[in-house]
Order: C-alpha cells, then structure tokens, then sequence
C-alpha cells in the first residue's frame, strides 16, 4: 500500500510524493478503501507493506483507517506487515495504534547518524531524532525492525561510512538495509549533479564502499540476504523475498505496482488520476505487461541472483518447462569460468564479485535468453 | 569551319585559392558569354562540394566569344583545370587539349607546390605559359617578389607576367590582348584523319555519356560512326555541340574546336579520359600523344554503419560511377563490420569526396576503412599478386618480397620550417632527392615517400607544421621493396579484420602500441578482463588489458521496481544488438568508428 505523503522531498528520492493536506489525505483513505473493495485479494494473503511516501506520517487515527481495511480482510496467513517511518515522524500514539492494529515490522529511513551528511542528503532529522525513534520503537516490541542506511554520499568517506554502520549495529536492529546512493532524474541531487555542484564516485570507489558493509556487518552477525539487505538469522524481510521470487503482489495507492497471475502493472504515478480511475471503477494504471513464461523465467533468474540464496535451477526448470533455458548454458558457464557465479548443489549463487555486477549479469542473461525469439525476424 | 587563326584553346592553372575560378568568372563576363544576371558567384564550379572546399573537382570548358579592339571576333575556349593532387592526370589531359595556358600567382603568397606541378605539366606539353600575377590590390602584394619567384623557379621572365585582379577586374583586356598575342593557334589540324582528344565525360540521364572533346583535326558531325581508339570501341555519335557555358547542339565539330560529342555509350566507366576519338570510316592510326590507363592508387573499405542500408549504399555507388570512373567498387565482407565494398579511389581527396557525397548526397551514414595502397607481393613460389586489402596479405612464410608504391612530392615551405619537415619526411619513411631555395623566405622540397605513409595524415601534418604556408604536389613514382608486414588487432585471441594494416616493420611495434591504447581507452568495461594485443603474425608486439567491470548493481529492487528495472535491461539488450561480437566480447559499432577515425 503506498501513502503518497511526504512532509517535504529528499534530494535524493524519485517516488512518487505529494505534500499532506487534511483534505487530501481523507480523500486518499476513502479512495484506499475502495480500490480495495474493488479489487481484494483473491486469497490470503501473506505480507503487507506501507511504503510512500511516508506512511509515518499519517496521524494516528488516520493510520488505523488505513489499517481496518487490512484488519477487515483475510489475515487466515499474514505473517509480516511492514511500515515504513521517518525517523522524525515516529511518535508514542502512532506506535501504539500500529501495534494495536498488528504492524509486525517498522522499517526507518535513517540514511546516516552524522548529521553533516544527513542535513547534505536534505534528510529533515538528526541523530537525536534517530535514536528518540530507536527507543520508542523497542519500547513498543515491534518483532522486527529495520534501519535504512545510504552510501557513498558526496562528501563521505570510507571511515564515515564505517562509523555509520557500527552505529547502527550498536543499536541492534533486527535488520539493516544499505542502500548506493543511485542519482535519479528528477531529484534536487540530479540538478546538482548535472549542474557539477556534485560528483559521482568512482565504480570502484563505490565497490569498496559495498564490500566494507558486507565485511563489517557479516563481523556483526548480520546476515546479507540481498545485495543491499542484511538480518539477524529469522529477520529477513519475507515480503521482499516474495517480490524476489517472482510470486504475486498487489499494489494498492498511486505509484503501488502489481504482479499477478499473466500480468504486471503499475498504477498512475499521480493521486488525482488514481483516485478518479478508483472512483469510476476504470483504473489508471501504466507500464502493464503481460508476462509470459519466458520473461518470468528471465526475471526468476536476474532477480533471483541479486538474493545470497540465488536460484535453483532444476526448481525453475519445472516452474517455467517452455522457456528458453539451453539458451543460459554458455553464459553460466563462462560467468562460472570468470568466477562471477557458483554452483553448489542445485543452486547457482553470485560470488562477491559477481554481486557487485548483478545489473551487467542482468542484461546479459535477458539478451542470452531473448537471443532466439529475436533470430528468426531477420 | 572557324578561322583557326582567329581561334585560341587555353586553361587556367593555379594553386588553390590564388583566383582560378574568379578569374574564369571575369573572363565569361568581359565577354558577355553569361548575363550579369544569371551570374551566379564563382559560376564554373557547380557542385556544392567542389564550392566548399575551394577545389574544383570536375573541368567545365566553355567556348567565349571576344570581340578585339580591332572589332574582330575570336573564339576563345576555356578548359577549367581541376585543383587537387589527386586529379593530376586529368589535369595533364586538359592541359593536353590546349595550346597555351594563364599561370595565376598570389602576389602575396607567390608560388606554390601546385603552382609549379601544374606549370611543369603545362610546359613538358610545349604549352605557351602566359604568367599573371593575381590580387596586386591585396595589401599584402608583393609584385616584384612575385616576378622573381617566376624566373628563379619556373624560369619565366618575371616581365612577362601580367599583372590583375580578377576580382575587382584590374588588367583583364590586358590578359586577352596576352592570349590573342601570345598563345598559338590550334595545332596538329592538318593530320590527315580525324582526331579528338576525350578530356572529359559526363553521365546525362537523358542522353547518356557525353565526352568533352578538343578537336584537332578532321570534323565530326551527328550521325558518324566514332572509335575510341584505347579498345576500338565504336559507337555512333547522337550529337554535336559546344558550351556557352551550357551545351549547345551544333551541325559539326571542326579542328580547333572545343565541344561536346552525345556517344552511344551507356556508362562513364567505358569512357577512358585522354583516349582519341577518331572516325571509323577513316581511322586515324596513331593517338594524340599522352593517354594513359588510370588506376586507382588508394583503397578502403566502406561499410554501412546500418547494416540494412547496404542496398542504398550500393545504388548510391553505382549512381556516383557513373559520373567518376576513377571511383572503383566490388563488394567485400568483414567480420567486425559485415556487408560493404572496397573502393579504389585516385587519392585520399578524391576518397573524401567520394565519402562525402555518399554521406549528403544519398544521406547514408557510412564508415571507411584505413585506406590502404596496393602491394606487390612476390610469393615464395615466384606469383606476384597485388594486394588491395591488408586482410588478404599472404601469410609472412609465403612471402618472398613485398613492394610498395612510392611517389615523388614537391613540397614547398617557410624555410624555418625546414628542419620540422625534414623530421616528418623522415618519420614517414621518406628521402629528400633535392632542395631548392626559392628566394630567401622559401624552399622547396623534392622527396620520394611510400605512398602509405602520406595517405594518412602527410598534407594535414604539413599545414599544421607550417601554419597553413606549406604545400604538397605528388606524383606516382616507381614500385619499391620494402620491410612490409601485417599488424592484426586481436581482442581475447580473436583478430579484428577492420582493424589490420600494413605497416613497415620498423613501425609495426609503435603502431600497435597507439592502437592498443586506443582501443582501451574506447572499449567498455566487459563482465571480465579483456586482452588487446597488436600482432605481427604470432609475433605480439603490443599489449594493452581492460580491467574487468568492478560495479554495476543497482541498490534498490523491490515490487515497484521490477518493472523499471526491467526496462533498463531492455534497453541495454537493445544496445548490444547493435554491437559485434568479436569471440565472447560484444564491441559497439561506435568503438570501430571511433577507432578508426581518431587513427585514420
């Protein structure tokens, strides 16, 4: 569920937003709860998610409206609900009601504990408000909780970083989340990018900056599970390792995406086209595809292989029999040879190295296994 | 018939620049031969090309009519001489179909290479020279200078020479009172059978291939069966005219006279410039003097950057042939560029224009090859094949020897600038024959060079050198032995076919270095360690390696994300359509093109 709210707009972020307005947000919920009687799920399910946005923005009697429309649905098998908070967002009442409600999970955009980066980052809280949070939230019990942490920030430094990741570990999250800060169109440190007022860093200087988190947490007890995601054994976040696994998801809000049965799509990335596309019942949506076996099988494996669990490929032979699996054989084979991947048992999993190069992994399985539904037009 | 004695056949040469084409211009116009209205600027030089870059490409000969103080009428006809090294032949036959010529020099830059090539042509071919010493009214003039440039190195009496302004029309009457008083009449106009020198030809959609003649002796009319005399073809001759300035149909062609014959002919390409037409009821037995078979020199591969636009670009050739019969084409393949032709060109200009034309004038986007000259190359067991590609050079063990074509260059230069052209002749392989002082701020240079090694970049060199005051005339001289092997680019083990050359073996290592380097600095990063080496058979002389790709991962993937993602994957699926796959690594066209333009 995406809450399209957010008090102002990070440098760094390209989701969809809006600025709050009471209106606004009493439209919004009245608009929640239609889609989702429009369109329920069509059996129970498993995880829920609040992303934005900021959910933690809602005020407490606004967040358990949103709430009642999952409370009121089949919760026969929910065994995750996350949402995500600002750290300057978090108050007692609103923990409570989440808790009340039966959030499981709350998931912090921290990015930094040095304020310095954090004020560069236009993150509105500082390491105050960070830890003020930290102890409501363990106050509160919430089973699992995670800290979002970003890096190789302009400016930042591998001792900053260091620091940055024992800080969060000396608070014991159950899960930590790193995060490469990526330069996105459209965000205030776009412009200063292209405007030279801020640099990229090098791929190599960002690889060391990865592999400093990977070493440090794995030092920490923190398991990596996915290039940018760490938990204490038990702690991973299932409703991603859904998304990774390529089952069945549904989006509901603005900019919320979907995948379900043949098809994926992603609803407007605008709140008054969403809402009027819920109200007469003809949803605005974009970017729908319709997913055949191949492309699944193709997602399967690039997205699989960002997970440290990898993909088993027997398993996804027998998912997907029609795709076009002989078509990988030379690639694995010769990533394999470069020490890219390795296989052990039935899975194939990315080495450390071949992590750090998930996205050119990516793009050369979706060639290697396009190659012959291309060949015959020419 | 016109009055032979009332008829003169000149030209104009020039270096480039000092006011050829102006001067032409003036000449129309004193004569009324073109209305000041339908003047366009600089009328001879129609094409856009030859406009932009100051060179006249083709010969556009036109008849004027001059009426002499006295009131008598004479016929005068103009044969435009082209401007560029390249076309130094065809220049000799339009030289070869006049009896006197007008030597244009800047009297502020005096003489120049060209200057001196075109003169010495003119003069081997005991043409009267009619000096003229252009742009007086240039601030910069230096008339006397210019006078003692002609006698000491062209050994014209400096007081012959006419002094104007073609562009303001200064001494013009004085310049036609020299052709009428000085140049001779037609000559050779009493050998007993027809002859007409083909100086030229066109392709006319509508009428085919039409030649530019000179007639020296007998008459030839519409109707009458014609030989070219080089292979005995026969053709029948559709029409007669002349130009004033644009093709005028006339009864018949008379000695003396400069025209048009409309042949049979279906393609330029049969049409061998400098060959004698003669008539086939009565044939002349002996050529006018000077004909000669022109090769192409320089040869490159070009290739369609689309693959799917090789259809277009093999009609656009076609189409260029059939007005450039020096332009040479047969299809080849490469490996790292797929489907395109070697062409034969006459010399590296007449290869940029030919590329250029195809690029505006049929709007493809085209790639070339290095250029490559033609190698003998004496097998081991004594066959001798000329080698026109550097691919096809034979295996070194088979090779008894290899001989390059080498020309002799005429340079001339500032002389401070001596010691830095002696290095660059040097750097390319060259001897200095001779040195000559041309007063006391100019040489000239006289020096035997491969000819591969100035295709390059010899005449931008020299202009940078020299800021711009140097300048280079070439002629073919004589085939060479020489220390010639085959550098091959190999990526990962695989060679690159579009990147091998031949190279003299003292090079080859610092070559292969340069292209190393480049290709390094071009290629992308791949999944794993790329090796570049520069070889020499299984000799490797140069090796460069591309670190692997270190990072390439976005950060955040989660549900909203899949499909974004997905599309960037896409997306550089798509981009890797377009590269070629040389063994495992995936080369983008841009890096070839790259590679061979920053090296070419």
């Amino acid at each position: 569920m995406h809450v399209p709210f957010c008090a102002r707009a990070c440098d760094f972020c390209n989701f969809y937003q809006e600025r709050p307005d009471r209106t606004g947000i009493q439209d919004y919920l009245a608009a929640m709860e239609r889609e989702f009687a429009l369109y329920p799920p069509a059996r129970p399910f498993e995880t829920v998610f609040w992303g934005g946005g900021t959910p933690g923005l809602l005020k407490a009697e606004d967040l358990r409206r949103l709430g009642r429309i999952i409370q009121n649905a089949d919760t026969r098998h929910l065994r995750e609900w996350t949402v995500e908070m600002a750290p300057g967002s978090v108050r007692e009442d609103k923990l409570e009601s989440l808790r009340e409600m039966g959030v499981t999970r709350v998931s912090m955009g921290v990015q930094s504990f040095d304020d310095g980066l954090l004020e560069r980052l236009g993150r509105p809280h500082t390491r105050r408000q960070v830890d003020q949070a930290i102890d409501l939230i363990r106050k509160l019990e919430f089973p699992n909780w995670n800290l979002d942490l970003m890096f190789a920030l302009p400016g930042q430094t591998l001792t900053q970083w260091e620091a940055d990741i024992r800080a969060a570990m000396e608070r014991e999250p159950p899960h930590l989340s790193t995060y490469c800060l990526t330069f996105e169109e459209d965000t205030t440190l776009w412009v200063r990018l292209q405007k030279g007022q801020v640099h990229k860093r090098s791929e190599v200087e960002e690889a060391a900056f990865y592999e400093r988190a990977w070493d440090l947490l794995a030092s920490g007890g923190y398991g990596q599970y996915e290039v940018s995601n760490f938990a204490r054994p038990g702690y991973s976040c299932i409703h991603n390792l859904n998304t990774w696994r390529m089952h069945e998801w549904l989006g509901y809000g603005p900019s919320a995406s979907s995948q379900l049965g043949q098809r994926r799509w992603t609803n407007a990335h605008d709140l008054e086209a969403w809402a009027t596309g819920v109200a007469t019942a003809r949803p605005a949506r974009v970017d729908e595809v319709a997913l055949t076996p191949n492309l699944l099988a193709q997602d399967c494996v690039v997205f699989g292989l960002r997970m440290n669990e990898g993909i088993d490929l027997c398993h996804l032979q027998k998912r997907y029999p029609d795709a076009d699996w002989p078509a990988l054989d030379t690639l694995l084979a010769q990533l394999v040879e470069e020490a890219l991947i390795e296989v052990t048992e039935a899975r194939w999993t990315l080495t450390r190295s071949g992590r750090l190069l998930a996205d050119a992994i990516g793009s050369a399985v979706i060639g290697a296994m396009d190659a012959d539904a291309l060949a015959p037009a020419s | 018939m016109p009055d032979l004695k009332k008829t003169r056949n000149f030209c104009i040469i020039a270096h480039i620049d000092h006011g050829k084409t102006t001067l032409s211009d003036r000449l129309l116009e004193a004569t009324n031969t073109v209305e000041m209205r339908n003047m366009k600027e600089q009328l001879l030089d129609s094409m856009d090309l030859e406009r932009e870059r100051g060179i006249t490409i083709k010969c556009h000969p036109v008849t004027l009519l001059y009426k002499a103080p006295d009131g008598e009428i004479w016929t005068l006809n103009l044969i435009d001489t082209p401007g560029h090294v390249d076309f130094s032949y065809e220049v000799s036959r339009s030289l070869a179909a006049c009896e006197g010529a007008l030597l244009l020099v800047d009297a502020a830059q005096g003489i120049e290479a060209q200057t001196v090539a075109n003169c010495h042509l003119a003069m081997k071919q005991d043409m009267v020279i009619v000096p003229i010493i252009n742009k007086i009214d240039l601030p910069g003039a230096d008339i006397d200078h210019a006078r003692s440039q002609l006698e000491e190195v062209l050994a014209i009496p400096g007081d012959e020479a006419v002094l104007a302004s073609a562009k303001n029309g200064i001494g013009i009457s004085d310049i036609f009172e020299a052709i009428l008083a000085r140049m001779p009449s037609p000559r050779w106009y009493d050998f007993p059978q027809a002859r007409a020198l083909v100086f030229d030809c066109v392709f006319d959609a509508f009428k085919g291939v039409i030649c530019f003649v000179r007639i020296f002796s007998g008459s030839i009319r519409r109707g009458q069966q014609i030989v070219l005399m080089s292979d005995g073809t026969r053709t029948e001759v559709k029409e007669v005219g002349v130009f004033s300035p644009k093709m005028r149909p006339i009864d018949s062609l008379d000695p003396g006279s400069v025209g048009y014959i409309v042949t049979g002919i279906k393609e330029v390409a049969d049409i061998r410039l400098g060959d004698t037409i003669t008539l086939a009821d009565a044939p002349a037995k002996e050529m006018l003097p000077g004909y000669q078979e022109v090769r192409p020199m320089v040869f490159a591969g070009l290739y369609p950057i689309d693959t799917s636009d090789y259809e277009k670009l093999k009609v656009s050739m076609a189409k260029l042939r059939l007005n450039d019969s020096a332009f040479v084409y047969q299809p080849e393949s490469s490996v790292a560029l797929g489907f395109g032709f070697r062409c034969g060109f006459l010399g590296l200009l007449h290869m940029e224009i030919v590329v250029e034309r195809i690029r505006r004038e049929y709007d493809l986007d085209i790639i070339s090859t290095y250029p490559s000259v033609v190698y003998l190359v004496t097998k081991s067991d004594g066959e001798v094949v000329e080698v026109q590609n550097p691919v096809h050079l034979p295996d070194p063990s088979e090779i008894e020897q290899v001989e390059e074509p080498m020309i002799r260059a005429t340079l001339h230069l500032p002389n401070e600038y001596i010691g830095d052209i002696l290095a660059l002749v040097m750097e390319k392989r060259g001897m200095v024959e001779n040195t000559e002082t041309i007063d006391a701020q100019r040489v000239m240079l006289t020096a035997l060079l491969p000819l591969n090694e100035i295709v390059v970049d010899f005449n931008d060199r020299l202009k940078s050198i020299t800021r711009g005051y140097g300048s280079m005339d070439y002629d073919f001289a004589e085939y060479q032995v020489s220390k010639l092997v085959k550098l091959d680019i190999l990526v990962n083990g695989e060679q690159v076919d579009a990147f091998s050359s031949v190279v003299h073996t003292d090079k080859a290592a610092a070559k292969g270095r340069m292209l190393c380097a480049k290709l390094k600095e071009i290629l992308p990063r791949q999944l794993f360690k790329v090796a570049i080496q520069a070889a020499v058979g299984s000799n490797v002389v140069a090796r460069e390696t591309i670190g692997a790709l270190r990072k390439d991962v976005t950060a955040k993937c989660y549900g909203g994300d899949i499909s974004r993602k997905r599309k960037l994957l896409e997306k550089q699926k798509e981009g890797k359509k377009r590269m070629k796959q040389i063994g495992k690594v995936a080369i983008p066209q841009e890096a070839f093109i790259d590679i061979l333009k920053s090296t070419n």
